[in-house]
Order: structure tokens, then C-alpha cells, then sequence
């Protein structure tokens, strides 16, 4: 399978060595000679210098023997353009383009159904901001992802020492809890592990399970989750993202406020906002975070630009008494420190944009992915084609690799939450918790047999 | 500052104003009542003046209007036929001195609706038809000048519906102003035949339907009949007058809308739906503080309660109740009444709803940053936010408005004046009502104002209907400078 990816940015970058990983062919293309030298040292890709929307340097790539072009420049405008000229040169290859614009959003569909040189149009923005919603909705989760168009929820959560949970092993589980959880991994010590019954949960463990969504509430609950409903919440940085959450919010009829350094840009907030308090000045400042009533904040949302700001209002707020913190980090290496230093719900509009794509370059009938948050395991919901190896026996008797698990399967609209003696039928929607290790299989397994040929 | 130019202008409104004339005159010689012998030489006099004038100030035509020239023309030219419409009052002998005359004219064309008039019913119906048609043109005049010309002069509180203000208007009407101006006085002529088929299906003469539709769209307030509305105690006219009152206290545009099958533009106009709230509260309060005290019945207070609160917040002026007689608080609001006015864009008076309603966010803008010192904000109209300088332009109006109104009821005391009709005179006249309280108040008349607090109410009426700024710009030296 052969990858071209126009920009070598954040999210082009991560992808390019997600996809080496996992031994695609990728060719990386962008116009800062720097970046090409930094990609071509550190990973196993090509990498071609010039802009992405030449055709020149599209051919130079080998669009014409590519299956997927993602276009994920800084630049809608580029990323537009690069889709166009490939399709001209090659309209079998699959062509994902990214668009942050929000005047684009009601589009997105149009492009995919009408503009037949894009193939699929992506906004990880969009996806982060449903993020910060789950995480402000569901106290304590620190990762939560929908399948099923929403009917299951896939959570991540720490247990807390006095939760009654903490100590008790997988398969009594059942008797604390009322709607079922099936529980997919658990992290301890930084080491993802798929539990049998047997293992026994301890305070620390950070637990990812999947449930239905009308009984996820009595289930949050059994984790003994201190926290207060979110009727105030003061975002600091009001760029695309916390202006994009400002608006949902206030939607909502959630008091919001927005810090905001630049003054040109609370202008211009201030112009769009409805009802949204915005105020200038620095979010790290500890007298206007005062001034503004910091301790009456349900949720601090950090989403500057800076990392290394971001992580440290967070704390400044929890310290001085917000009630939670949502924290933007775009740098994997950060991940694992959070929890140690006390900030639990992180979101990463990289993490996003590479779930997106994940779900286009996973090869069967891929419906969506997930990554959690380290970047160990993947999640996905695919359709159980008739000729799949997985289909028509047992789940004990299947031959999943060791490492992945059915979490859910939907059959005609129902969620089934499976065990070991759950059938999987052909044309059903099933969602499989996979280490990273394994993901190849999984998508061998999800494909078309050979000899159907 | 061309004054050629300005004379030019003038005289042309001078000579239509003649033309004009000839109107009455063919109305007072049906019923041959013997007012078209004073119309008539009124309406030569117009004419001889206007073509004199117009040949002597002739000038090149030219492109190009300075802002200046603007004001003086708006200002001078309101003022002549202002002074030419008082002709015939003063010919007939009904005004015993030209003050009254002019005070009657004035208040005709700036659609104040204020009398020197003690008994109507004795003044030829000539004559009462000419005083209401100048209210009815004094309307037309006050869209155009409303929608046209005040915007290009950079005052009143319709610029804002230049570039600031998403009014629900998609298409921007028509490109051209003049083009604009003729769509809007074919909704305000349509709304005025709709009013007197209305009014002739509630029993008026062909004669009284016509005289008060001429003041009821224009927010005149002129009545043919001296005890105003109240004459024909009829529920059925009353509700017809006052549905006219709202509607032409309500931006034109709008019912252009509304006429283009948009009957939702009234709900969504952020000024509108303030204006039609604003009634509704007024309207029941009064009507709370007059049940009992001064009607029996709750039905009854309700009817006098909402003609009087409609009539003196569109700065009509008719009467169906003496609200002299009411309690201070209702008499309060009333007065109250009198500073707000109808919408910008609409041919009522006052200091105009979109100006109060600025004027209410600005100050709630300025308590919120006080509670909030870095906070960044707007004071938005509509979702949209409303520049700095429209908003100095109106809380200056206000100011300068608020002045001129305690320093004239301050001179008009001085006069001898009692308290309250001193200044409720000339809150009415300044915000083109008609009415006041106490002595000026609706079952009472002008008459017994000084001669010279005639001069200063007929001045304030200018004032109020050329929105101030156009007026009082003549008394800045730097007008003057050149």
C-alpha cells in the first residue's frame, strides 16, 4: 500500500511514522526543506521537496501508482488544490483532505458527494471539540470515544483509591455494577494489558471499558468520581478550537468566559460571541484568573497553542480550585507524564486528525478508528464481512490474534456488549480492541478472504 | 457654503408647497365654506415666491452636495414652509397674530399635532384639510429625509441601518435612494387607503376618514373634531387608530418587508421587537394603575390605557381620555412616553427606540466591565456589533436632546409658565407629540402659551423633527467659519 502525504506538519508527520511503522510505503512532500531533512533522518518514508499542489511533484512522488493521497498542509487552500491536481493525474487514488475553515463545515458532505476530487474531507477540530464535550459531560473519563453512532461509549478512566471497585477481581465485577461494562485494557505502570477475569483491579489502574450509553451514568458512578456538573467554564485562548467550543457551549447555555492574549482576537471574538464573556489578558496570570472567579469554574479548558502554557494553567487552575482541567497537548512524549503530575483529561487534535485518517487508510470495511491516548492500542469498528475469518463460530473459537478482543458487535441497530460465546454474523457491525502489535492481522482478518477470488 | 445653492433648493419646496395648496382649496370651495379665497392667495403667494426665488438663485446644476449645504437645506427649507403653510392659517383670520399661524403650520409639518386652536369645529373645513395634508406630507418628508438624507449627513439614528444593523433585510431594496424613497411612499400611501376604507367601514364621513388618516400615519395627531378620537367613542375606530399609530411608529422598511410576504421581519428586527415589547409593558402597567381609580371596569381602563400609552409613544397626540385626570404614576409613564418615540426609519418623534435601546445596552455593557475590567466587548444589536462612533453619535444626541430639553422648559418658565406645562410643552413639541400635561395637556390647547414660548416650541419642534444635530448646528460658530 502505497501513502502520499502532502505536508510534513504535526499530523503529516505522526502519520507518516505511524504508517512506516506498520511497513506502508509512504512518500512525504513539502516545501520546507528543513522538515524534509528532519523526516527523511528520523523515519523510514521518501521524502520529496516541493509544494504539494504541483504536478510535477505529485508525479515525482508517484501519485500514480498511490492508493491514498492526504493532503494535510497548514493551507485549506493547498490542501484543496493538491486533491485536485492528483485527481487529474490519477483519479483511481483515494484523496483526504484536511479543512479547518468552520464557513467549510456545512460542506464537508457536499465535497464528498459532489466535488469528485475529494474523497473525504477531514477537521480534526471538530473532533476535538466533541472530545472536550464528552470529557465535560463524563466527569473523570479521560478518554471517551463513541461507536455505534453513539449508542456505545468506549471510556477511559483512573481508578481512585476510595472507588469500591479498587481490589476486586474482573468476573465480580457484575455484582457492583448494573448495566454490564466489558472491560478492554487496563494501564498499569504504563503497560496496556488485556485482563482475564481473574486480574484484579487496584487504585491507579487506569480502566478502559465500553458500555451502552444509557446506562453509562449509574456506571461513572460506581467509580466514586468526585466532580460537579458543568454549568461554568472558562476557556483560556481563543483560537479556532476555543472558539469553536465557545460556540457549542453557548449552545448549551453553559456560562462561558474566554482568556485571550491578542488583542486583535478578542476584537474579533467579541464580535462573533453571543453570550461569551471574553477577556484579555494573560491566561497564566494568577490575578486575573482570581479576578474572574477561578474557583467557580466546573472546567478549566486549556487550548493556547503553547503546550508547556496549556499544561501549566491547567495546574494553576486546579490549584487555586477550579473544579477540572481539559488540557490540549500535542506532543505524544507529554502523555505519559500527565497523569503523574495530576492533569487527567488531555485532548489532542493530532490524535484526532490521525484517527480520521486511520479509518481511511485501515484496509476492509473500516467504519471508524480509535488510538488511545499513548498510542498502544487501537479501537475500531468495521463491518463483518460474510467471508471473514471471524464470522459464524464462537468468540473463544475465533482466530483473533492474542492481543485483540470483540468489544461490541451491532446487529441490526441492537448493541450487544459480547462474550466468549457471542456468534458474529455476517453484516454485522462489530468493534474490536486491538494492540498496536496485532493491528495487521486484524486488518488481514477484516479483509476479503483470498480465495473468495 | 454655496447659499445660491441652498436658496435654489428651497424655493423649489416653496413653489410645490404653492402647488400644494390649490388642494385645499378645491376641498374648501365643495363645501364653499369661504376658506379657498385665503388658500388660493396663500398658494399664489407660494408660487410667486418660489419661481422669484428659483429664477434668481439659479444655478448650474451640479453633482456634488457638501455636508454643510446639506444641513442648511434640510434646516431652511423645513423652516419655509413652515412660514409659507402658515399663510393661509393667518389669512383667515382665525390666528389672531402670525406666531399662531406659524406654530400651527410648524407643528403640521413636523407631524407634531400641537394646537392654538380653541374651538375646531368653528374653523372652515378648508382650511382644517389643508392642516391635516401638511401632516401627511410632513410624513413623506420625514421617510425621505429619514432614510436619505440624515444618513449622508451623518446623523440620526438611521445611519445605523446603513452598514451597522443586520436588519432582516436581504436585498438592500433598491440601489439607487431616490428608487428607495418611491417604494417607501408607495407603502405609505397604500397603508393610508387601507386606513380610511377601514375607518369608513367604522361610519366617519369621507371627510373626517381622510383628514385623520393624514395625521394618523404620519404620527400627526391633528383631529377635525376638538375633543380629538374621543368625539366618536366608538371601539371599533379606536382600534382601527390605533393599530395605524403602531404601524407607523414602525420602521418603513420593514413593512416593505412585510408586504413582500415576510411577515416574520417585524419579529426579527431587533428594534422592532423592543418597540412592540416596550407597548405591551407600558400599556399594561397603565392600564394596572388606572383600574379601579380612575375606570371601573378592567375592560375599560385597558381601552383608554392603550390609546393613550400608543398614541403618546408613536408621538401621535390623539386623545380618547384626559390623562390629567389620571394618578401621577400613569401621568409618570406618560411622560416617560414622550422621550421614546417610535422607530428610526418610522415617521414618529422622539429621542427613537433604536437610541434608547443602545443607549440601555451601553449602559449595561459599561456595569459589565466594571465587574469584569479585561473583559473585551461589544455592545451588539442583532448579534452584530455597533462601532464606537455610532454609539458617541447617539449618547451625544441624547445629551444634547435631554439640554435643550431642560434649558428651553427652563425659558419657557421664565415666561410665566406653570411647572409642569413648561416642560411637559415642550417635551411634547420637541419629541413632536402634541399633547402635554396641565394645561397643554389633551383636552387643552396652545393658546394660552406667551407669544414668544409660541416662537421657542415652534423652534423646538424643528429641532426635534430634524433630529437635532441639523438644527443646532447653525448656532456652532465653526458652521459659520469658512
Amino acid at each position: 500500500m502505497k501513502i502520499i502525504i502532502v505536508g510534513a506538519g504535526e499530523v503529516g508527520y505522526h502519520i507518516a511514522s505511524r504508517m512506516a511503522f506498520e511497513n506502508k510505503e509512504v512518500v512525504v512532500i513539502d516545501r520546507n526543506a528543513e522538515a524534509i531533512k528532519r523526516l527523511s533522518d528520523n523515519l523510514d518514508v521518501e521524502a520529496v521537496n516541493g509544494s504539494g499542489s504541483s504536478p510535477r511533484v505529485l508525479k515525482a512522488a508517484g501519485i500514480k501508482d498511490a492508493e491514498i493521497l492526504l493532503a494535510v498542509t497548514d493551507s485549506d487552500e493547498t490542501n484543496l488544490v493538491a486533491c485536485m491536481m492528483a485527481d487529474v493525474i490519477s483519479p483511481t487514488t483515494k484523496k483526504l483532505a484536511r479543512i479547518r475553515e468552520g464557513d467549510f463545515d456545512a460542506y464537508h458532505q457536499v465535497f464528498h458527494d459532489q466535488a469528485p476530487h475529494i474523497d473525504t474531507v477531514i477537521n480534526p477540530e471538530i473532533e476535538v471539540v466533541k472530545s472536550i464535550e464528552q470529557f465535560l459531560r463524563i466527569p473523570g473519563a479521560v478518554d471517551v470515544s463513541d461507536f455505534a453512532d453513539g449508542k456505545l461509549k468506549f471510556v477511559g478512566l483512573y481508578l481512585d483509591p476510595g472507588s469500591r471497585l479498587a481490589g476486586i477481581r474482573l468476573k465480580e465485577i457484575p455484582e457492583k455494577i448494573e448495566p454490564r461494562i466489558l472491560v478492554a485494557a487496563v494501564v498499569r505502570e504504563e503497560e496496556l494489558v488485556i485482563p482475564g477475569g481473574d486480574f484484579r483491579l487496584s487504585a491507579g489502574d487506569l480502566v478502559y471499558f465500553i458500555s451502552e450509553e444509557k446506562g453509562l451514568v449509574p456506571i461513572i458512578k460506581a467509580f466514586d468520581k468526585q466532580a460537579r456538573p458543568v454549568r461554568r467554564t472558562l476557556i483560556v485562548g481563543g483560537g479556532r478550537i476555543g472558539t469553536r467550543l465557545a460556540a457549542v457551549l453557548e449552545k448549551g447555555g453553559i456560562q462561558t468566559k474566554i482568556i485571550e492574549r491578542s488583542a486583535q482576537r478578542c476584537s474579533e471574538l467579541a464580535a462573533e460571541m453571543k453570550k461569551a464573556v471574553i477577556i484579555q489578558g494573560d491566561g497564566s496570570d494568577q490575578r486575573l484568573l482570581i479576578e474572574e472567579n477561578i474557583r467557580e469554574m466546573d472546567a478549566v479548558v486549556t487550548l493556547t497553542n503553547d503546550e508547556e502554557t496549556n499544561i501549566l494553567v491547567s495546574l494553576l487552575a486546579k490549584r487555586m480550585g477550579a473544579g477540572k482541567t481539559i488540557t490540549k497537548l500535542n506532543k505524544f512524549s507529554y502523555f505519559p507524564l500527565m497523569p503523574a503530575i495530576g492533569i487527567e483529561q488531555v485532548v489532542s487534535p493530532r490524535l484526532s486528525a490521525i484517527n480520521t485518517i486511520l479509518q481511511h487508510i485501515r484496509r476492509g470495511k473500516v467504519l471508524s478508528v480509535r488510538t488511545l491516548t499513548d498510542e498502544q492500542a487501537e479501537v475500531l469498528e468495521a463491518e463483518a464481512l460474510e467471508t471473514s475469518d471471524i464470522v459464524g463460530k464462537p468468540l473463544r473459537k475465533s482466530s483473533l490474534p492474542k492481543g485483540s478482543l470483540v468489544i461490541g458487535i451491532i446487529r441490526n441497530g441492537q448493541v450487544i456488549i459480547p462474550s466468549g460465546d457471542s456468534v458474529i454474523e455476517p453484516g454485522d457491525r462489530v468493534i474490536i480492541f486491538a494492540k498496536r502489535q496485532v493491528i495487521a492481522k486484524i486488518e488481514k482478518i477484516l479483509m476479503v478472504k483470498l480465495e473468495f477470488f | 457654503m454655496r447659499w445660491a445653492f441652498v436658496f435654489q433648493y428651497t424655493a423649489i419646496l416653496v413653489f410645490c408647497l404653492g402647488l400644494a395648496l390649490v388642494v385645499p382649496a378645491g376641498v374648501g370651495a365643495f363645501y364653499a365654506d369661504g376658506s379657498t379665497r385665503s388658500l388660493l392667495m396663500s398658494a399664489a403667494i407660494a408660487v410667486f415666491f418660489g419661481t422669484a426665488l428659483f429664477l434668481i438663485f439659479r444655478q448650474p446644476r451640479t453633482e456634488y452636495i457638501s455636508q454643510r449645504e446639506g444641513m442648511a437645506i434640510v434646516a431652511l427649507g423645513w423652516t419655509a414652509i413652515g412660514f409659507f403653510g402658515a399663510l393661509p392659517f393667518y389669512f383667515s383670520g382665525f390666528f389672531p397674530v402670525f406666531a399662531d399661524a406659524f406654530f400651527e403650520s410648524v407643528s403640521g409639518f413636523t407631524t407634531t399635532g400641537a394646537s392654538v386652536l380653541t374651538d375646531i369645529e368653528a374653523v372652515p373645513r378648508g382650511l382644517l384639510f389643508w392642516r391635516s395634508l401638511i401632516q401627511w406630507l410632513g410624513g413623506m418628508g420625514i421617510i425621505v429625509l429619514t432614510i436619505a438624507i440624515l444618513p449622508f449627513l451623518g446623523v440620526g439614528g438611521f445611519q445605523l441601518y446603513k452598514a451597522e444593523v443586520p436588519t432582516p433585510m436581504p436585498d438592500k431594496l433598491k440601489p439607487r435612494i431616490s428608487d428607495t424613497a418611491k417604494l417607501l411612499w408607495k407603502v405609505y400611501v397604500l397603508f393610508s387607503v387601507l386606513e380610511v376604507i377601514l375607518l369608513l367601514a367604522g361610519g366617519m364621513t369621507v371627510y373626517d376618514a381622510v383628514c385623520h388618516t393624514f395625521t394618523t400615519m404620519p404620527t400627526g395627531g391633528f383631529s377635525t373634531k376638538g375633543l380629538s378620537i374621543a368625539h366618536y367613542d366608538s371601539l371599533y375606530i379606536d382600534i382601527v387608530i390605533m393599530g395605524f399609530m403602531v404601524i407607523a411608529g414602525i420602521n418603513f422598511f420593514l413593512h416593505y418587508q412585510m408586504l413582500r410576504a415576510r411577515p416574520l421581519a417585524y419579529w426579527r428586527d431587533p428594534e422592532c421587537r423592543f418597540y412592540l415589547l416596550t407597548l405591551v409593558v407600558l400599556i399594561l402597567v397603565v392600564s394596572f394603575f388606572i383600574n379601579g381609580q380612575v375606570y371601573e371596569s378592567l375592560g375599560e381602563s385597558f381601552r383608554y390605557g392603550a390609546f393613550q400609552v400608543i398614541s403618546i409613544l408613536t408621538t401621535t397626540g390623539y386623545a380618547t381620555a384626559d390623562y390629567n385626570q389620571w394618578s401621577a404614576v400613569a401621568q409618570l409613564i406618560i411622560l416617560t412616553c414622550m422621550f421614546f418615540g417610535g422607530s428610526a426609519g418610522s415617521t414618529g418623534g422622539g429621542m427613537k427606540i433604536m437610541r434608547i435601546m443602545l443607549c440601555v445596552k451601553f449602559c449595561y455593557k459599561e456595569l459589565f466591565n466594571l465587574v469584569h475590567p479585561h473583559s473585551v466587548s461589544y455592545v451588539k444589536i442583532g448579534g452584530k456589533p455597533v462601532s464606537g462612533a455610532v454609539i458617541s453619535s447617539v449618547l451625544g444626541f441624547l445629551a444634547l436632546y435631554m439640554g435643550i430639553f431642560v434649558l428651553c422648559s427652563i425659558v419657557l418658565a421664565s415666561m410665566g409658565v406653570d411647572f409642569v406645562t413648561s416642560f411637559s410643552a415642550v417635551a411634547a413639541s420637541i419629541g413632536n407629540i402634541g399633547p402635554g400635561l396641565a394645561l397643554v395637556g389633551p383636552v387643552g390647547n396652545y393658546s394660552e402659551i406667551p407669544y414668544f414660548g409660541k416662537w421657542l416650541l415652534s423652534w423646538c419642534m424643528l429641532l426635534g423633527r430634524l433630529e437635532i444635530y441639523t438644527v443646532i448646528i447653525f448656532l456652532v460658530p465653526e458652521f459659520w467659519r469658512k
